[in-house]
């Protein structure tokens, strides 16, 4: 057994105490004085996923810009830390415990859903309010009432979509290929029960990895049985792949699918010749959809050099429902107070109306858009 | 059966591109003894400087290619220049260095050009040709072709040039090659560069085939280290079945149990190197008292 | 007594003092950064103790959470119950990644382990059992009568606990005969079988150290976070583990631990700058591996050594003699077998041994009587060597049978043959390079079977007695040898004749009755040569049988009473050394035929 040097303990502990130098025992968050309002972004800012948590970052802090322009809440101002959840759930609480040493009003936080699980019960025992952009219907069953969601779960936007396939377009030829991951899963659960509802069996209904990068052989079993249209449950590339390569194989159907087919990701990794023609939900889909939309376009645009997409809006409008919360609660901005204030009040977002449910939902439809000339258009 | 061809030929496709990654390892492990954990991150790099160049540049596919080998290869001298202390002593933790070269390099690649990825239209246009009833395309062709001209210099290379042939002998027998006049360290280096350059070779082409982006090394490397291991470390013919075995095991696997191909994949591969050792193609090296 | 380093009570001291100065989130970041150390010492248990390497440390890890969870969130065990069971379904994982480990070593286990921790991701990911990619929340906490546990300063406390018990543990292990077999095995598997080592099992043994560890702090995982997903578990915190073994020292559980504590504290203060921590992480294990490859508790020794003054230290009771202190005369060794009434020691019956197309022993018959020294000689490439390999295990005959006092043991292997009574030294000398001279005769010493060290789960405190009693003995080996001065030295760093002598000494601390030296003469001085042929004397004296391979023929002359010639893997001279020098077919073997019709004529 080699011998250990106290250089190297010391140090060790000298670090770690100094780390802890200064340390408070915390709190909850809210409080009323004429302090700055803190929320905490804990979003996934590098690895695979690190766009997610650059487009959060940006709708955020442009909502809270805004509201600061215009003299904060009851004169307060709100100020916005970021924390990198890498993606990993682990870090994640940790995060959680930072919010609470933070003493944040409230946490926007995760982009993903199993980190954002994660967080909730730490989250919720110490009353802090989180809104999250994950969609896994886990985050919903966990039954917290501190919990929100900035859009809505699966089930929503696949009940839309089913109905619009079915019942207005009379496509009932339907391939199904999802991927295993909590978004896929949730994907193909909500689509194939909504289908069910509707009478209808997908002609094939496939599961792939999150990292395959290959699809050859699902795809084939897609081919032979010659569906009008393909459902794709996975993330931006991996949609954007799957479509590409069924396009190399000879497939002609139809693309369709939620939210992921509304983004530039996946109109670049699919080429537009691929996209064009497919049919997807999302609650936000065109920057010129309206004045609004229009407004926020602008407005994004001047400050981040880029054109705004649906993660942007989503964070945009969550922030926003939030602020006008604050708005109504003030000046006791604690954890109970605030959550009833976010279920009192309705809000006219981009993504369209939100009223907030005991279990945290508060957006209840979505629309449909499609894919003509490169660009995105409701129908 | 056209299923059956059809993921065949899917397999091979993808199959090409593991046995470029199993090679350009091969070649390392045979000239040092190196397993080069930072061999996939390497693959991205090329990925990536060949982007670059084709995309941002505007310069043709085959020049940014060119561009993208020269690159890799002074990066591949690099690594070996700063592992060179470890060579021949402690395998397991020149292994580890390459671990961390590994980590280095995805970092890098994310601070210059973002963790969002990239993807890459094909250099050619994607034709899908119909082979009996068999979907080809046109990229998927110039894939194996070109895999397959790289592989056929390689082969030409190590038995037909001097240099090649000295690289043989520095691997086989430092000490004897040295006498006879062969700069072992200059070997060395020059696997490595080659080994890089086969990588760079590899990242660039399966970018138009998926999407380039930091953490692209990682399916593709293990699969590639598992295929030169299983078709027999060290050897290049090994590399290259290894590689088109890997490649099939996965497009199969990944049709009916697609949830479980992983797990499927690796447990075939460990049941197989505790069967035979070496790999199919290894040599058995004795443990001699 | 011994004397450890002030460093280590220091470092207990402020941990147990340490929750007074964090906040609560500084509280949970000290309690994940002790959850990987455990994790990680299971990581330089199998890894810098048994030479295994093992990337799949983190499905170990992952094993123990997620067998927690499923247990008591699905199935509402309550979770003190849970845990033995997870740790064991931790342990059972760990022997199933571990079997691969009997067949396949270095780099080939590294890649075929990472694909196993690739493959249970998949499973995580996929079964429904484990709650597929959402993973399993709503993890029940820990049930403690009286305290909460929920609270992030208890949970502290709980973890300093276990994470103190199995730094004891590891720190037992690696300091006693376990340990010290795991790394002779780790130095030279080949040589560790030579010595009776089960190298099967004792590569399993190592994995499964490895899983309970990684499952005990699985479990403490499991109901602190509260929630288990397959992310949590992959590759990225294998490379952590990874990280904090290397640049702590592979073989040094301390310097896992502060390295744990440095790098998981690093993350924590680069926590906005993700990139530029990987770019850390990894630019530190290059740097550790070329610069400082045996990491921090090199640097600190080596600083240790360099500095003018000694370090202040404290003592602390341990029961036994640090080897350099004086004390009571050691129990006389006991008396060696004596050799077998009758029969030959070794016969070799018409042995061959074919490897691919060579044939390098070709019916090779001789016997060799007990308590006789036996010279083996021959050209190059004669089979020498082989014929030992093969009596003593190493390699498997093609043909013919081997007997020891009258005993079948074709084709035993080495470790069997050890235990039967065989030991031998090696041509190219094979010492456990990383050990001390006194734990390379202390390994050879311990003739126990693997299955004994159940004992260190039963009865601790006699693996301790054991200690004290085989350390005296081994002192006493080399007392007798001349070696005691050196005993705290390392291998590795002895002059060359003296390498050779304690490779006599490892063969002899087995009270071995046939002993095989192979070319134990070789680059040895003149006196040195002499006072060998007196050690070769003396251990027949103490009842043993000698072979010895030799090229120097005063030495075969002087000291053999037989001798056996071969030459292209047969027999071509047997009996004494005066008859055999002049035998025609040996002058020919050596000098060719035209010598041979000269000495004729």
């Amino acid at each position: 057994m080699r011998r250990f040097e106290w250089t190297a303990a010391l140090a060790a502990a000298a670090m770690v105490l100094l780390a802890g130098c200064g340390g408070q025992l915390a709190g909850g968050g809210g409080g009323t004085s004429s302090a700055p309002i803190v929320v905490d972004l804990i979003g996934t800012f590098s690895g695979q996923n690190a766009d997610l948590g650059s487009w959060a970052w940006n709708g955020v802090k442009l909502a809270i810009d805004g509201a600061n322009a215009k003299g904060g809440v009851n004169g307060r101002k709100i100020t916005l830390q970021k924390y990198d959840d890498q993606g990993q759930p682990t870090v994640g609480t940790d995060l959680a415990q930072r919010a609470i040493s933070d003493r944040a009003t409230m946490v926007y936080g995760s982009d993903l859903s199993t980190v954002s699980l994660a967080m909730i019960p730490t989250l919720t025992s110490a009353k802090i309010p989180q809104i999250t952009s994950g969609q896994a219907p886990a985050i919903l069953a966990q039954g917290s009432s501190f919990i929100f969601l900035d859009s809505t779960t699966s089930a929503v936007f696949d009940q839309t979509l089913a109905d619009y396939l079915v019942q207005k377009q009379h496509i009932t030829s339907i391939a199904m290929v999802s991927n295993n991951d909590a978004y896929g899963k949730g994907e193909h659960d909500s689509f194939l029960a909504e289908l069910t509802k509707l009478a209808v069996t997908p002609t094939v209904d496939k599961v792939v990895t999150p990292d395959q990068k290959d699809f050859t052989s699902v795809l084939t079993e897609v081919r032979a049985t010659n569906p009008k249209a393909l459902f794709i449950g996975a993330e931006e590339v991996e949609t954007g792949l799957i479509a590409k390569q069924a396009r190399s194989l000879g497939i002609t159907a139809t693309f369709t699918g939620g939210a992921p087919m509304g983004t530039p990701t996946y109109l670049q990794t699919a080429g537009a010749d691929v996209a064009e023609g497919t049919i997807m939900t999302s609650p936000y889909l065109d920057n010129d959809a309206n004045a609004k939309t229009r407004a926020f376009a602008a407005a994004y645009r001047k400050a981040y050099g880029q054109d705004p997409e649906l993660h942007g809006a989503k964070a945009y409008d969550g922030m926003n429902v939030f602020i006008a919360a604050m708005r109504k609660a003030q000046p006791d901005l604690g954890g109970q107070r605030l959550v009833d204030a976010v279920r009192a009040i309705e809000y006219d977002g981009l993504l369209g109306h939100f009223k907030y449910d005991e279990r945290g939902l508060g957006l209840h439809a979505t629309q449909i858009g499609t894919i003509k000339a490169g660009k995105v258009t409701p129908i | 059966m056209i299923g059956l061809a059809q993921t065949i030929v899917g397999g091979l496709s993808m199959g090409a591109v593991y046995a470029l990654v199993a090679m350009g390892f091969a070649i390392v492990y045979r000239t040092i003894g190196l397993v080069n954990f930072a061999h996939a991150d390497v693959v991205m790099i090329g990925a990536y400087v060949t982007v670059t160049f084709y995309l941002t540049a505007r310069l043709p596919f085959g020049v940014s290619l060119a561009l993208a080998v020269g690159l890799t290869a002074v990066m591949g001298l690099a690594m070996e220049r700063v592992l060179r202390p470890l060579e021949g002593r402690d395998l397991d933790l020149m292994l580890i260095g390459t671990i961390g070269f590994g980590i280095v390099l995805e970092s890098v690649a994310i601070l210059v050009w973002g963790s969002f990825g990239t993807a890459v239209p094909t250099p050619i246009p994607n034709v899908p040709l119909h082979v009996g009833g068999v979907i080809v395309t046109t990229y998927q062709l110039l894939v194996v072709a070109v895999s397959a001209v790289v592989m056929v210099v390689l082969f030409l290379f190590l038995d037909r040039t001097r240099l090649g042939t000295a690289m043989q002998a520095a691997a086989m027998d430092r000490v004897a090659a040295t006498a006879m006049g062969v700069d072992v360290g200059a070997a060395n280096a020059l696997a490595f560069a080659i080994g890089s350059a086969i990588a760079a070779v590899a990242g660039a082409l399966v970018g138009p085939l998926l999407y380039v982006s930091p953490g692209m090394g990682a399916s593709i490397g293990i699969k590639g280290f598992a295929a030169a291991i299983l078709g027999g470390f060290g050897s290049i013919p090994g590399a290259i079945v290894g590689g088109l075995i890997f490649g099939l095991i996965e497009a199969f696997s990944s049709g009916p149990l697609s949830a479980y191909a992983d797990l499927i994949t690796f447990v075939v591969f460990a049941l197989a190197m505790m069967v035979r050792q070496t790999g199919i193609f290894g040599e058995r090296t004795g443990d001699r008292a | 007594m011994i004397r450890v380093g002030l460093g280590k009570p220091a470092l207990l001291a402020v941990l147990f003092a340490l929750p007074v100065f964090l906040d609560l989130y500084k509280a949970h970041v000290a309690v994940l950064i002790m959850l990987y150390a455990i994790v990680a010492i299971g990581l330089c248990l199998v890894m810098g103790l048994g030479g295994q390497v093992n990337l799949a440390q983190a499905a170990f890890f992952g094993t123990g959470a997620y067998a927690s969870a499923i247990l008591t969130a699905t199935y509402g065990w309550n979770p003190w119950l849970a845990a033995p069971a997870a740790i064991l379904a931790a342990c059972a994982v760990a022997l199933v990644v571990g079997l691969p480990a009997l067949r396949v070593q270095s780099h080939y286990l590294g890649i075929v382990s990472l694909g196993l921790a690739v493959a249970f991701a998949s499973v995580l990911t996929n079964a429904t059992l484990t709650g597929g990619a959402s993973g399993i929340t709503r993890i029940p906490p820990l049930p403690a009568p009286g305290i909460d546990l929920t609270d992030e300063y208890n949970y502290y406390y709980l973890v300093l606990v276990v994470l103190a018990g199995v730094t004891a543990l590891a720190l037992f292990v690696s300091g006693t005969t376990l340990g010290r077999r795991l790394r002779a095995m780790r130095d030279d598997s080949l040589a560790a079988a030579a010595v009776g080592i089960e190298i099967p099992q004792y590569r399993l043994m190592a994995f499964v150290l490895a899983g309970l560890l990684g499952g005990v702090a699985g479990v403490l995982y499991a109901h602190l976070v509260r929630y288990v997903s397959p992310d949590t578990f992959g590759l990225g915190v294998m490379f952590l583990l990874l990280a904090m073994v290397i640049i702590g020292g592979r073989d040094s559980v301390w310097g896992v631990l502060v390295a744990a504590a440095l790098l998981v504290a690093a993350r924590d203060l680069l926590i906005g700058l993700q990139t530029y921590q990987q770019l850390v992480y990894g630019a530190l294990m290059v740097g550790t591996v070329v610069f400082a490859p045996r990491g921090l508790a090199g640097v600190a020794s080596a600083v240790r050594r360099r500095l003018p003054f000694p370090w202040p230290s404290v003592p602390v009771p341990l029961p036994w003699r640090r080897s350099a202190e004086p004390g009571p005369a050691p129990p006389a060794p006991s008396p060696r077998r004596p050799p077998q009434a009758g029969g030959p020691a070794i016969a070799v019956a018409g042995v061959s041994k074919r490897f691919r197309g060579v044939l390098a022993l070709d019916g090779v018959s001789l016997e060799v009587a007990a308590g006789e020294i036996h010279g083996i000689i021959g050209p190059n490439g004669s089979g020498k060597t082989t014929l030992f390999n093969v009596v003593s295990g190493i390699y498997q005959p093609s043909g013919g049978r081997v007997l020891l006092h009258g005993r079948d043991v074709t084709g035993r292997r080495a470790h069997e043959l050890s235990r039967a009574g065989v030991a031998r030294t090696f041509q190219n000398l094979r010492l456990f390079h990383r050990l001390t001279v006194l734990e390379n005769v202390l390994v050879a010493l311990d003739r126990d079977p693997a299955y004994a060290h159940a004992r260190y789960l039963l009865g601790p405190w006699s693996v301790l007695r054991r200690e004290r009693r085989d350390r005296a003995r081994a002192l006493a080996l080399l007392r007798d040898l001349g070696l005691d001065g050196a005993a705290d030295e390392l291998a590795v760093n002895l002059p060359y004749g003296l390498q050779r002598r304690l490779e006599i000494a490892r063969a002899l601390a087995a009270e071995p009755s046939v002993v095989l030296l192979d070319e134990p003469a070789a680059g040895l001085t003149a006196g040195e040569q002499d006072a060998l042929a007196e050690v070769i004397r003396r251990i027949r004296g103490a009842g043993a049988t000698v072979l010895v391979i030799e090229h120097n023929m005063a030495l075969v002359m002087g000291v053999c009473e037989r001798i056996t010639v071969l030459a292209h893997g047969r027999v071509i001279a047997a009996g004494r050394p005066a008859e055999v020098a002049h035998d025609a077919n040996v002058v020919e073997a050596y000098l060719g035929s035209e010598t041979a019709r000269e000495e004729a004529v």
